[in-house]
C-alpha cells in the first residue's frame, strides 16, 4: 500500500513537472519521471503474489512474480525510450533558434 | 484466414523498411500496400466476423468484423489518394516509408481487441505521425510535431496505468475486462483514448496539428489517424453496454464543441480541423453505425484538406477577393455537399443512418450540430470562382500549379463518395430527402443572415501547450465521475 502511494506520487510529480517546468528539456525529463512511475507500477503489480523471478525451479517451493506485466512493460520501456530519443532530436533542432528553450517563447514564435 | 490476417498486418511494416532499401520503388510499393488493404477489407465484408486469440489467454486478441472493415477500407482509400496526390511532388522515400508504416499501424488498431496491442499500435502511430508532421524540417513543423508527441505520450502513460489495473482485476488485457475493472481503470483508459482521438476538450491539440502540417499529411491525420483513437472507444461501447451512454454523451458534446469553433474560424485549414472534431462526435453519437460514418467522413475530409492545399490563400477574407479555378471549386462543392448531407452523395446516407440510431435525448443537439455543419460548409460553397483562362506565356506555370495527381486523388475520393452512396440506397425515401434539404436551407439562411458578417474572434489560449496537458487531469476527474454514476 505504501509502495503504491509512492508510485502514484512519482507519476503525479512527473505530470505536474510537465505542466509547471518552463524549459522544454525539463519537461521531457518530467515525462521520463512519469513513465518511470508507470513502469514501477507494473513491477509492483507483477509482484503482488510473490517476489521470485518467474523462472521455474522445481527444487524450491516459492511464490513467483507474475511474468505478464513484466513482459508487457518491457515493450513500453522500449517505446518510451525511443519516443524520448526522438523528442530530444527535435529539441536539438529547435535549440538553434531558441537557445533558452523556454517553451512559452518557442510556442509564441511558432504559432500562427 | 488467421494466416492471411497476420501476414496482412505484418506486410506494411516489412514493406516500409523495404521502401527505404529500394527508394526507386517507393511510390509503387506504398500504393500496393493500400490496394492490399482495400482487398482485405473487401474480404471482411464478404466473409464471417472473426475472433482470433493468438497464443494463449495472455496473447493477442483480434476482432475482425464489418465495423473494422469500414475503417480499414477508409484507411486504404485515403492512403491511396494521398500517395497519388504526392506522386509528382518529389517527396523522398522517407515520406512513403512513414506513410506505409502509419497505414499499417492504423490498420492494427482497427482489428486488435486487447489493450496492450492497442497501446503498441497507438505509439507506433504517434512516432510515424510525428515524422510525417516534421517532414519539412522547419522550426514550426518541429514544434507542432513535438507538441503532438508530448500530448499523445502523456495520454498514453495514463492509459498504461489503466491497462495494468484492468489486468490486475481480470488477469487479462482483453477489452471485455473493462467491465469488471474499477472505475479509475476505465477513466484512465478512456482519457488516453479521448486525448488520442481528439474528442471533446482533450482534443484541442488537433486544430493546430492538422492545420500546420502539409496538406497530404493533414489529409491522412484527419482522414484516418484520429479514427485510431475513436475506434477502440466505439468498440468498447459496442462490446459493453454499460459504457454506451458515456460514449454517446461525449459524442454529442464533441459534435457541438467542434462545430461551434468551426463556424467562427477564419482560416480554411483550421475550419476543417475543427469540423473533424465535430464529425468525430457524430461517429461516437451512434456507435452502432459509426463505421459507415467514419468511411464517409474519412473520404470527404481528406478530399477537403487536399483541396485546401491548392487554394490560393488560407484566409476566407482573401479568398473572397481571389476567385478560384472553377474545376477546383466543383470538387470543393461536391465534398462540401456530401459533408452537409445532400442527397446523391454518401454523406446523406451516413447522416440518415446516424439520425436513425440516436437516442431521443440526443436528437435536438445532433440536429443543431447538423445545421452548424451546413453553416460551416456554406463558407466553402459560396467562395467566388471563375474559369481559368490560360494564356500562352503562363500555361506552363498554371499546369505546374495543379498536378494531375491531384485530379486522380479527387477522382478516387469523390468517386468513393458516390459509390458508397449506393450501399445504403434504402435511405432514399421522400421524408429522408426532404429533411436534409430543409436543414441545408436553414443553414444557408443562417449563414447569409447572421454568420457571414459576424466576426467573433475566439481566444486561442485553450490550445496552449500547458493547458492541453492540464486539461487531461480535469478530463480524468470528469470521466471518473461519469463512470461512477
Amino acid at each position: 500500500m505504501l509502495l503504491e502511494a509512492f508510485v502514484v506520487g512519482t507519476i503525479l510529480c512527473g505530470f505536474l513537472g510537465i505542466i509547471f517546468k518552463k524549459n522544454l528539456v525539463m519537461k521531457i525529463i518530467s515525462m521520463d519521471i512519469m513513465s518511470t512511475g508507470v513502469i514501477a507500477y507494473y513491477v509492483l503489480i507483477a509482484s503482488r503474489d510473490g517476489l521470485y523471478t518467474p523462472i521455474i525451479d522445481r527444487t524450491k517451493d516459492v511464490n513467483y512474480a507474475d511474468p505478464v506485466p513484466q513482459a508487457v512493460i518491457l515493450t513500453a520501456i522500449v517505446i518510451g525510450f525511443s519516443i524520448q530519443a526522438l523528442m530530444l532530436v527535435g529539441v536539438m533542432k529547435l535549440s538553434k533558434d531558441n537557445p533558452t528553450l523556454e517553451t512559452s517563447a518557442i510556442e509564441e514564435n511558432n504559432t500562427p | 484466414m488467421i494466416d492471411t490476417t497476420v501476414a496482412w498486418i505484418a506486410l506494411p511494416f516489412f514493406t516500409g523498411f523495404v521502401i527505404y532499401l529500394v527508394p526507386k520503388m517507393a511510390r509503387w510499393l506504398a500504393i500496393g500496400i493500400a490496394l492490399v488493404s482495400a482487398a482485405y477489407a473487401g474480404q471482411i465484408f464478404l466473409g464471417e466476423p472473426l475472433n482470433i486469440q493468438l497464443l494463449d489467454s495472455f496473447g493477442v486478441s483480434l476482432i475482425i468484423d464489418r465495423l473494422s472493415g469500414f475503417f480499414i477500407l477508409t484507411n486504404a482509400v485515403v492512403t491511396a489518394a494521398v500517395i497519388i496526390y504526392c506522386w509528382q511532388s518529389g517527396k523522398t522515400a522517407f515520406f512513403y516509408m512513414q506513410a506505409t508504416i502509419l497505414h499499417g499501424s492504423v490498420n492494427a488498431t482497427f482489428i486488435c481487441a486487447d489493450f496492450i496491442s492497442l497501446y503498441v499500435a497507438l505509439e507506433v502511430i504517434s512516432i510515424a505521425a510525428f515524422l510525417l508532421i516534421t517532414y519539412p524540417r522547419s522550426d514550426r513543423s518541429i514544434w507542432v510535431g513535438l507538441r503532438y508527441l508530448f500530448v499523445s505520450n502523456t495520454a498514453m502513460l495514463f492509459y498504461l496505468v489503466g491497462a495494468v489495473l484492468v489486468y490486475k482485476a481480470n488477469n487479462s488485457f482483453h477489452y471485455e475486462g473493462l467491465l469488471g475493472s474499477p472505475s479509475e481503470a476505465v477513466a484512465l483508459i478512456f482519457l488516453g483514448l479521448l486525448a488520442k482521438g481528439g474528442i471533446f476538450v482533450s482534443g484541442l491539440w488537433l486544430p493546430l496539428t492538422h492545420s500546420e502540417s502539409q496538406s497530404p499529411v493533414s489529409a491522412m491525420l484527419s482522414g484516418v489517424v484520429v479514427k485510431a483513437g475513436v475506434f477502440p472507444i466505439v468498440r468498447c461501447a459496442l462490446l459493453l453496454e454499460a459504457f454506451d451512454p458515456i460514449v454517446r454523451i461525449f459524442g454529442v458534446g464533441t459534435a457541438l464543441l467542434g462545430v461551434f469553433w468551426a463556424i467562427f474560424e477564419k482560416d480554411t485549414k483550421r475550419t476543417l480541423a475543427f469540423s473533424t472534431i465535430s464529425q468525430l462526435g457524430f461517429i461516437l453519437a451512434a456507435p452502432e453505425v459509426g463505421g459507415f460514418y467514419a468511411l464517409t467522413h474519412g473520404l470527404v475530409k481528406s478530399a477537403l484538406f487536399l483541396i485546401s492545399g491548392i487554394l490560393p490563400s488560407r484566409n476566407f477574407q482573401q479568398l473572397q477577393s481571389k476567385p478560384i479555378n472553377t474545376l477546383v471549386w466543383i470538387a470543393l462543392v461536391i465534398a462540401s455537399f456530401s459533408i452537409s448531407g445532400f442527397p446523391l452523395l454518401s454523406g446523406f446516407g451516413a447522416k440518415i443512418l446516424t439520425a436513425k440510431n440516436l437516442l431521443p435525448w440526443q436528437v435536438i443537439a445532433m440536429n443543431l450540430a447538423t445545421v452548424g455543419t451546413t453553416i460551416v460548409f456554406a463558407k466553402f460553397i459560396f467562395l467566388p470562382h471563375k474559369k481559368l483562362v490560360l494564356r500562352h506565356d503562363d500555361k506552363a506555370d498554371a499546369s505546374q500549379k495543379i498536378q494531375s495527381g491531384f485530379w486522380w486523388a479527387m477522382l478516387i475520393l469523390l468517386g468513393g463518395l458516390i459509390v458508397a452512396n449506393i450501399v445504403y440506397y434504402e435511405a432514399y425515401t421522400l421524408q429522408n430527402i426532404i429533411k436534409p434539404l430543409v436543414t441545408i436551407a436553414i443553414g444557408w439562411l443562417a449563414y447569409f443572415v447572421i454568420f457571414k458578417k459576424l466576426v467573433l474572434k475566439l481566444p486561442r489560449w485553450t490550445e496552449k501547450f500547458d493547458h492541453l496537458i492540464g486539461v487531461m487531469s480535469l478530463m480524468l476527474i470528469v470521466v471518473f465521475w461519469m463512470v461512477r454514476v
